[in-house]
C-alpha cells in the first residue's frame, strides 16, 4: 500500500471539516447571509454535546452491569441457599 | 413551491462531459444533485425548499441544532469532497444560497474569470494538510540536560539558599519554555520551507488549542500544501521520514488529505 493509500483512509477530525467548509470554503455574493461563530466555538458546542451523548450512553451501560449482577447475585443466592438447606426428609 | 439553489462548487465546463454526478445525493438525501450550465463553468447545485429555509431558520439550526449541523457538514464536506475525485472543483462555503437562478447566474458570471483562472490553476493539483505537535515535557527534559547554559544555571542554583532556589527554578523553567517555543518555531519553519519546496504552493494555519483538538501535546504547526499529484507520494515519505528522525525527541507528525483545494480557491 503506497504511502497515500494509507494516509488517504484515516479518519478526519470534525474540526478540520468545520475548518474548511465554514471559514476557508469560497466565498461569493449569495442571497442568503448565513454567520458563522469562530470554527473552534462551534466546535467545542459539538464536542459539549457528543461528549454528553457518550455519557448518556456509558450510563445505560453501566446500569445495565448492575441489573446482570444482580441478577447474578439472586442465582448465586439461590445456589447457596440450596447448598445449604437441608434434604428433604 | 419555490425554492432556493445551495451551490456546493465550480467545475469547469470542459469536464462536465467526463463524468455524471452518479446519483449523488442532494441536502436533504431525499434527492440528488444538479449540474447547472453558466458560461464557461457549470454550478454543481441542489434544490431546497424555500418554505423550510430560510436565513433565520438556517441560523438558528447553526446556532443551536449541533446535531443538524454536524450531520450536513458531513453531507458538504462529503459531497465537495467526491466532485473533487471526478472534477476540478471550487470549493464554495457552507450554504451558499440563491433565490433563483438568475441571481446564481449573475453572481458566477461576475466572479467568472477569477474562477477560470483559479481552476486552472488548482487543475491536476490536491490540497495536503501537516499538523506537528510536541510533546513539551519531553523537550524540556532534552533541553535541560544538553543546553550548557542551562546546566551552568542550574548548579549556580544549587548553591544558593533554599528561598531563592524556588524563583530562581521558576526564572529558569520560564527562560527554557521561551527558548524552546523559539527552537520549535525555528524548527517548523524549516520544515514548511522544505515542504513549500515540493509543492506548488503552502499557506501556514492558525494552530488549535488543546481544547479543541483533544490531543494530549499541544499543536506547534499547522499548515496546507497544494501539491501536484504525482508529487504527493513524495511530499508523504519526506513527513515520514521527519517522523522517524524526530519522534524520539518528542515531535508527531501528521499529514491528512487528499482535500479539495479550499485554501488555494480564493477568489479574492
Amino acid at each position: 500500500m503506497s504511502l497515500r493509500e494509507s494516509v488517504e483512509n484515516k479518519d478526519i477530525a470534525l474540526i478540520d471539516i468545520l475548518d474548511v467548509i465554514l471559514d476557508k470554503g469560497v466565498a461569493i455574493k449569495a442571497d442568503l447571509v448565513i454567520s458563522i461563530a469562530g470554527v473552534d466555538l462551534v466546535y467545542l458546542d459539538l464536542r459539549v454535546l457528543i461528549s454528553s451523548v457518550e455519557s448518556l450512553v456509558q450510563a445505560q451501560q453501566q446500569d445495565a452491569r448492575k441489573h446482570v449482577s444482580s441478577e447474578q447475585f439472586d442465582k448465586q443466592k439461590e445456589a447457596l441457599e440450596d447448598a445449604t438447606a437441608s434434604p428433604h426428609q | 413551491m419555490d425554492n432556493l439553489i445551495y451551490l456546493y462548487g465550480i467545475i469547469p465546463e470542459s469536464e462536465a462531459a467526463d463524468h455524471s454526478l452518479d446519483k449523488m445525493k442532494d441536502f436533504e438525501e431525499t434527492g440528488f444533485l444538479q449540474m447547472l450550465p453558466v458560461d464557461d463553468v457549470i454550478a454543481i447545485t441542489c434544490l431546497l425548499d424555500a418554505s423550510k429555509y430560510t436565513e433565520e431558520s438556517i441560523q438558528d439550526k447553526i446556532d443551536n441544532d449541533m446535531e443538524w449541523l454536524q450531520e450536513k457538514a458531513f453531507h458538504h464536506h462529503e459531497t465537495v469532497m467526491n466532485l473533487s475525485k471526478l472534477f476540478t472543483v471550487i470549493p464554495l462555503k457552507f450554504c451558499t444560497l440563491y433565490k433563483n437562478e438568475d441571481s446564481l447566474r449573475t453572481s458566477i458570471l461576475e466572479n467568472e474569470e477569477k474562477m477560470l483562472r483559479t481552476l486552472e490553476s488548482i487543475a491536476g493539483k490536491e490540497e495536503w494538510n501537516l499538523k506537528v505537535y510536541c510533546d513539551d515535557q519531553l523537550l524540556k527534559e532534552q533541553f535541560s540536560e544538553n543546553n550548557p547554559a542551562a546546566e551552568a544555571k542550574r548548579a549556580e542554583i544549587s548553591e544558593l539558599s533554599k528561598g531563592r532556589q524556588f524563583f530562581e527554578k521558576k526564572k529558569l523553567d520560564k527562560w527554557m519554555e521561551t527558548e524552546i517555543e523559539a527552537e520549535k518555531d525555528t524548527v517548523s519553519e524549516a520544515i514548511h520551507r522544505e515542504l513549500c519546496d515540493l509543492s506548488t504552493c503552502g499557506h501556514v494555519k492558525k494552530t488549535w488549542s488543546k481544547d479543541v483538538t483533544g490531543k494530549k501535546d499541544p499543536m506547534t504547526w499547522n499548515s496546507v500544501y497544494l501539491m501536484e499529484v504525482e508529487k504527493v507520494e513524495q511530499f508523504l515519505e519526506r513527513i515520514q521520514q521527519y517522523q522517524k528522525d524526530m519522534k524520539a525527541a518528542g515531535w508527531q507528525f501528521e499529514a491528512s488529505g487528499p482535500w479539495p483545494a479550499y485554501h488555494f480557491s480564493s477568489l479574492s
